[in-house]
């Protein structure tokens, strides 16, 4: 041994040092490493879940961080629509699950307080009472109020036990109040609901049209999408179009402030200037549309001549924007190479919401602005599961699943045979739509009901009235928090869990189906509303009805459910959800990639090869161009009451802030003043700071002034977040005769100042 | 000539004159000189030198790695820096390249906090990323493992006026100075996400091509 090592030239002791040498150094580099492996700070979470934002109807993909069974952190998911942008709101997920006030036990009204309960108790008293209301008064005299706020699951389930068990069409929701005009539109213009474009569209747009959007605040991360579009390509032109100086249209190129109520005009008017100047594809309108009075078919030339009347010169004073502003609107609309319009609440809450929904659709026809990427009109949505859970479900007073409609025998049938159940089973009587259901409730007509999710005693209009509704009927609350509005209404409270503490989807604007998987368990007695409308469905008797019990069964049950109908999204398994960052409808097969763009060829599977575009929606194959004039609003200014109000609101908070207002950071937000020009200040001797009376026809309260010159003279603007101020007590209940949607938008007020 | 250029002559000439010593002192027989003589020039080139050399090396290596340049010795990188180099790109790190927010060493200009504290820091990650990247033990698409500090952000937008006059800032004011809520949140992804860094994506060839 001593031999070899002298031949290698290597002694032992020399060989082992070396390695020892060579150990101790890579010893002393792991340890280096392994300590700043340990020093480096580790982030927020341990875990990362994929999930969706809880608030709007962007449907903005979130990444849930927890640690510790607690969720420390949410980011936008980079993987999905929204690249990784979420807003505020979306930011501050982080706090909602452990938000204090949580309404934590069932409640039940005695001698006028509420009172702790089992939820055996609760239930069997609400069961009792529907019972004994439906005994006495049939079942239309109880109702279901919704939102767009359930899951899929939730809120298909309660239109099938309260449509097909208890046999009312009494099921309608908030999305009413938001929707309604742009779903009544939509089904009118194509013969489907739901937009045909995506917010892919705003990426290809070089003509992007927002009108009553305020998108910088109220879905923010499609606003910095419009704002990635115009880095990427500085000749994009973003028109608003909007009353108020919003802080959307302080950042377009064109901000059009029409008099408020007005805009039916100003569309009307484009459309004139572009038959006149022959912006119009010819060759579109010959092939895909037809035109129509809202009776009968009429000729291209009919529309034109319909069209004389709306001339800009003869409607700039009404409308408040001059001749040329129109002309140029109208040019860059039709003749940009992709126009994208984007519009929301200042269209839908308008008596006149279809029609300007209808004529929206009609200007992209007309111009063949549609079926192309940058080109589609495009209704942006206010909740997370308006579109997927009540308009697709059709869990609205007139609707029946996947577009059907309860006015049609053959609908019904057709639902009957999917829910098995026997013909006639279904009511022909369409149900009271969100007015007229707490106007019944005031009168007696409905007796009892559920209420879901939402909180009307806030967010209804002419709030009085309708809270007088709440007062007389057997009100039960599925809430979160036990003071809402419509709480402290309630005859049984119920506890009921929210966003990940259950499972279900959420279905956003552009028909994108996203899961949202249990990562929390809910707090205290908490349950989800499914669970409750299980447990109500078999103390009614109706429990054979209601097989499918948990959220993938339900969601199985309504996938198959879809596939008779152009909704089809039978291809979109939970598994499939789980895996991926949502998919959009038509979706028949589990290896369809989702359709971007409906009515397309290529996209859509529904569409017959070769044809290029094909609206399949009415039985001749084309999208209906209206002729819809304009009716000017119920409520009109007048000595008495010279200012219109507008309501709206804030970046931070969303809807009447039983969440937002109950986050840390975000409760600090004052919502409680109304907003007027400083014209109309000064005339009636106002500062910022003052206390002002507000007064309409439907109530008067006082609030704090701020003067701005974001609003017009004549017009005053509120957020609508605040309890404590509740503006909807001045707000009108007018509605659009068609979609039962409430003009939020304008109501004539008076404005003074009063002492504090 | 800046500093950096004046270390690295500085450094070279260091070690020339220890190589030299070194040879001296190979070269002298004991003897022939005086022994203080042939310690100092031992000390010189046996001790002096490679320390002087240690510490021109340690700051040329650190002050290296503040260069975009510099992150750009390990491929994972190169998404990040095509990106930021890239004109068309409409990720935050691009646009601050793209109008000079950040002058020089862009990539340490956000992911150094302030003071020595947070250049030991981003040493300390340095270290752990070369140490995975030398062992291979990581995975594409590369994920920040850290929380990221919001002071790199605000420590140039808190207080301008810009910044100042959006109401969630004001708002958020102190869960962002916490860092408890990502910046990026409301303003986008900083560099490609990681569904383009993953090897097959259609943007993953493009980005993974070599930095020039």
């Amino acid at each position: 041994m001593a031999d070899a090592d002298e031949r290698s030239g290597w002694p032992r002791r020399d060989l082992l040092r070396l390695l020892g040498g060579v150990a101790a150094a890579n010893g002393l580099g792991a340890a280096g490493w392994g300590a700043v492996e340990w020093l480096v700070p580790p982030a927020n979470a341990d875990t990362w879940h994929k999930s969706v934002c809880r608030f709007c109807g962007t449907g903005c993909g979130v990444m849930v961080g927890m640690r510790n069974g607690r969720v420390t952190d949410v980011r936008g998911d980079d993987q999905a629509h929204n690249a990784g942008v979420i807003c505020i709101k979306g930011s501050m997920l982080r706090d909602l699950p452990s938000i204090a006030g949580r309404l934590l036990t069932p409640k039940i009204r005695q001698s006028g307080r509420l009172v702790d309960a089992t939820w055996d108790e609760a239930m069997s008293l609400v069961a009792r009472r529907f019972r004994e209301v439906i005994a006495a008064s049939g079942p239309d005299a109880v109702a279901f109020y919704g939102s767009g706020q359930l899951f899929t699951e939730e809120s298909y389930t309660a239109n099938k036990l309260f449509r097909a068990g208890i046999r009312t069409n009494n099921v309608d929701g908030n999305p009413r109040l938001c929707m309604a005009a742009a779903a009544v539109g939509y089904t009118q213009v194509f013969g489907k609901d739901e937009p045909s474009g995506s917010y892919e569209d705003i990426d290809h747009a070089d003509c992007i049209f927002i009108i009553g959007s305020n998108l910088f605040e109220c879905h923010p991360p499609l606003w910095e999408r419009v704002e990635r579009r115009r880095r990427a390509a500085s000749h994009v032109r973003v028109i608003v179009v909007d009353p108020r100086r919003t802080p959307t249209a302080e950042r377009a190129d064109e901000h059009i402030a029409p008099v408020p109520g007005t805009d039916l005009l100003l569309l009307n008017a484009m459309a004139q200037v572009m038959c006149e100047t022959g912006s119009i594809d010819a060759a579109f309108i010959e092939r895909h549309v037809r035109f129509s009075d809202g009776t009968d078919t009429v000729d291209f030339q009919a529309f034109k001549a319909f069209l004389d009347r709306y001339r800009p010169e003869a409607v700039e004073a009404t409308l408040g924007v001059s001749a040329s502003v129109i002309r140029q609107t109208a040019f860059h609309f039709a003749r940009s190479a992709a126009t994208v319009s984007l519009w929301t609440m200042g269209v839908n809450h308008r008596t006149q919401g279809v029609f300007l929904n209808n004529m929206l659709c009609g200007l992209h026809l007309i111009t063949g602005q549609i079926g192309r990427p940058g080109a589609t009109p495009f209704s942006v949505t206010g909740q997370p599961n308006a579109c997927g859970g009540v308009r697709d479900t059709g869990a609205l007073a007139h609707a029946l699943p996947n577009g059907r409609l309860v006015a049609k025998p053959q609908h019904r049938r057709e639902v009957e045979d999917l829910w098995g159940v026997p013909p006639g089973t279904l009511s022909a009587t369409p149900g009271f739509d969100a007015v007229d259901m707490f106007g019944a409730m005031a009168d007696g007509r409905v007796q009892a009901a559920l209420v879901m999710c939402t909180n009307p005693g806030q967010s209804m209009p002419n709030a009085d009235k309708y809270r007088a509704g709440m007062e007389r009927c057997f009100l039960v609350v599925a809430e979160i928090c036990p003071d809402s509005e419509t709480a402290r209404y309630a005859d049984v409270l119920l506890p009921a869990s929210m966003w990940i503490e259950k499972e279900g989807v959420f279905g956003q604007g552009e028909r994108r189906y996203q899961l949202i998987e249990k990562l929390l368990d809910p707090p205290g007695q908490a349950r989800s509303d499914l669970q409750i409308l299980v447990d109500l469905a078999d103390r009614l008797g109706h429990g054979a009805l209601i097989r499918a019990r948990t959220p993938e069964a339900v969601w199985d049950e309504w996938r198959e459910m879809s596939a008779s109908s152009r909704y089809n999204f039978k291809g979109m398994t939970y598994a499939r959800l789980k895996a991926e960052r949502g998919l959009q409808w038509p979706c028949p097969t589990e290896s369809h990639p989702g359709t971007v763009r409906r009515y397309v060829e290529g996209d859509d599977p529904f569409v017959t090869k070769g044809r290029g575009i094909e609206f399949y929606g009415h039985p001749d194959k084309r999208a209906v161009v209206f002729l819809r004039p304009y009716v000017p609003a119920p409520e009109q200014r007048s000595p008495e009451a010279p200012i219109y109000l507008t309501t709206g609101r804030v970046i931070e908070l969303w809807h009447t802030n039983t969440m937002t207002g109950r986050v840390n950071d975000l409760r600090r937000v004052d919502t409680r003043f109304v907003e007027l020009n400083d014209v109309d200040a000064a005339e009636r001797g106002i500062v910022t700071g003052d206390k002002v009376e507000v007064a309409s026809a439907y109530g008067v309260l006082r609030t704090s002034a701020r003067v701005s010159a974001s609003v017009k003279p004549g017009v005053a603007f509120a957020p609508f977040h605040s309890a404590q101020l509740l503006i909807n007590r001045t707000v009108t209940d007018h509605v659009d005769p068609m979609s039962k949607e409430p003009e939020y938008k304008l109501t004539a007020v008076a404005i003074r100042k009063v002492r504090a | 000539m800046d500093t950096f250029d004046l270390v690295r002559i500085a450094g070279t000439l260091i070690c020339l004159t220890g190589i030299v010593l070194c040879w001296r002192f190979a070269r002298t027989r004991v003897g022939a000189v005086a022994a203080p003589r042939l310690k100092a020039v031992a000390l010189a080139g046996f001790v002096a030198a490679p320390l002087g050399a240690l510490a021109v090396a340690n700051y040329h290596t650190f002050e290296g790695t503040h260069a975009v340049d510099g992150c750009a010795r390990c491929h994972v990188m190169w998404p990040m820096v095509n990106d930021l180099k890239d004109p068309a790109s409409d990720s935050l790190a691009a646009r601050h390249y793209r109008q000079a927010w950040i002058s020089t060493n862009e990539c340490y200009g956000c992911h150094a906090d302030y003071g020595w504290r947070g250049s030991l820091k981003a040493k300390m990650d340095g270290f752990r990323h070369l140490s995975r990247y030398t062992t291979g033990t990581y995975q594409e698409p590369i994920v920040f493992r850290g929380h990221f500090n919001n002071g790199n952000c605000l420590k140039c937008h808190a207080g301008t006026p810009p910044f100042e006059q959006v109401s969630s800032h004001r708002l958020a004011a102190r869960v962002l100075s916490e860092s408890a809520m990502s910046c990026l949140n409301c303003h986008g992804d900083a560099h490609p996400t990681r569904a383009q860094r993953t090897p097959g994506s259609s943007a993953y060839a493009h980005l993974m091509e070599k930095p020039r």
